[in-house]
């Protein structure tokens, strides 16, 4: 664990290098909370309720879904495993003891911690604007199931970023696949609207694939938006993608390596 | 055309994101009947005509402009000062992309679905206005990515603040009237020109040729363009050459 733990150290300080454009990422992101607001302000007016929720709870579910965001999403992982591979520097890491996952976790769990501090400090700017509009329920259950599904939503995100990295084994430019997942996830995990707001029937069949546990999961728990039975049974399918994607991951790490050559001195 | 495969990746996921846009003005309109007083039809005009412009942007610009930032990081940008060209104009139109153009097909494929749909009839002057209009927004949207992709001339990496475009963008895929009098009216809809780029020509499609909105928007063109030149200017003077 003390060489993750390094990582983890070494992670934060690489990652504290780029503190401006991590501040200039989230201050703009600001911009995609004024956003929300005069949209959606304009959606609900005249409606008091859009799929049994009121603007309050809505706008507080972009909010959850921004702070979320900054402290468990993927931003550019795949990317960096991508030109790891490329450039043949995941060759050291076949040299020495050292588990590929659990370093590059490690490094994601530490851009997260300055990312997500960053991401705070936007939210302090523009809560004065916002503390009007938002309401979080009070229940104790939503916090204690929310911690651990923010966590596996942190282990979904990394791990299927983890896996387009790894593409490029297979092909020498993957941004077209990562672009393709990330608007595949936007729209199924819940960042362009609440899932809550599609038919029954389509609400139901998204809620038994990986992306609604990428962001609207812990955020509906967090925010209200859905009850205790169907947060614990969320929770277990949660659980279950996330074996499932580490597994994926494993595999497809094992089958990249068969095809690598590591080339240099 | 020598890498299809890439074209073809990159041609989906810009229709991908075309269909996203489409889905969520969808199911908005399950819930409601208008918007800030524009119906289901207007306002897939609306995101229409934006993603008309956006796909132009990326057709024509997007990889020149993209590469600027990496180019000036590593030095490379010393390619396009030995050039005998305007270096903006060289930077930022070498590369055409295919994926983008293919999906302006698709964009205005919508804007012209969207119009059948509303029992529009616009005459040639109109389409023609529009036409200007659409090539106005186009060069606001260049500007706009242009002085974020300037800021490489003085910060390590540009990363995150490219994103910046992508995030103000987002406001031109909502009608004017949805901005009350205020801050956020006076920020985006004046200073910044994101919802008047592409809520005028969806307005000359709608109602007709509006005075105010064709001069506001010629005035707005012409002042960004200006102010992503002096941006840049004043960027690559800092420039120092990373050539041995």
């Amino acid at each position: 664990m003390l060489k993750y733990r390094h990582a983890f150290v070494v992670g934060l300080q690489s990652n504290l290098v780029y503190r401006w454009n991590f501040a200039a990422r989230s201050l703009f992101s600001i911009f995609h909370l004024v956003f929300v607001f005069i949209f959606w302000g304009a959606i609900y007016a005249g409606n008091a309720s859009i799929g049994g929720f009121g603007f309050a709870q809505t706008l507080t579910y972009f909010v959850v879904l921004f702070v979320l965001q900054f402290f468990i999403g993927a931003f550019n992982e795949d990317y960096q495993i991508s030109e790891d591979i490329r450039n043949g520097l995941i060759n050291q890491f076949l040299l020495k003891p050292i588990n590929y996952f659990a370093y590059r976790l490690s490094v994601f769990a530490a851009a997260r911690v300055v990312s997500g501090a960053l991401g705070l400090m936007a939210l302090l700017v523009a809560l004065p604007f916002l503390r009007g509009y938002l309401v979080l329920p009070h229940d104790g259950w939503r916090i204690a199931l929310g911690i651990p599904a923010m966590a596996l939503t942190g282990l979904i995100q990394f791990s299927i970023a983890y896996c387009f990295g790894m593409l490029a084994f297979w092909f020498l430019e993957i941004q077209g696949f990562v672009i393709l997942s990330m608007a595949v996830e936007t729209v199924l995990g819940g960042q362009f609207f609440p899932l809550d707001l599609l038919p029954p029937a389509a609400f139901r069949a998204v809620s038994y694939l990986p992306f609604y546990y990428q962001a609207y999961f812990p955020n509906a728990i967090l925010t209200g938006r859905i009850g205790l039975d169907a947060a614990a049974r969320g929770l277990a399918i949660q659980a279950f993608w996330a074996a499932v994607l580490v597994c994926v991951a494993e595999v497809v790490w094992r089958r990249g390596l068969r095809r690598h050559t590591a080339a240099g001195g | 055309m020598m890498f299809r495969g890439d074209l073809f990746i990159w041609a989906l996921v810009e229709l991908f994101w075309i269909s996203v846009n489409v889905l969520m003005i969808e199911v908005v309109y399950s819930h409601t009947s208008t918007v800030a007083g524009w119906s289901k039809y207007e306002m897939l005009l609306l995101a229409g005509t934006s993603m008309l412009i956006q796909r132009f942007l990326m057709g024509f610009f997007w990889s020149g402009i993209f590469e600027m930032g990496r180019n000036v990081r590593s030095g490379a940008f010393d390619f396009f000062l030995a050039q005998p060209g305007d270096p903006l104009f060289m930077a930022s139109t070498r590369k055409l992309e295919m994926d983008g153009l293919l999906n302006s097909f698709v964009a205005a494929g919508l804007v012209v679905y969207s119009v059948r749909k509303l029992g529009l009839h616009p005459g040639p002057s109109d389409l023609a206005l529009y036409a200007c209009m659409v090539a106005c927004g186009v060069v606001i949207h260049y500007s706009a990515l242009v002085m974020s992709m300037s800021l490489s001339f003085w910060i390590t990496s540009s990363q995150g603040v490219e994103g910046s475009y992508f995030t103000l963008m987002e406001f031109s895929r909502i009608p004017r009237e949805a901005f009350s009098k205020g801050l956020a009216s006076a920020l985006f809809v004046w200073a910044l020109p994101v919802v008047v780029v592409s809520n005028a020509p969806a307005r000359v499609l709608l109602h007709g040729f509006e005075p105010s909105w064709a001069l506001g928007l010629c005035a707005a063109t012409l002042a960004w363009f200006a102010l992503a030149v002096a941006v840049f200017r004043s960027g690559l003077r800092r420039y120092t050459s990373a050539s041995s």
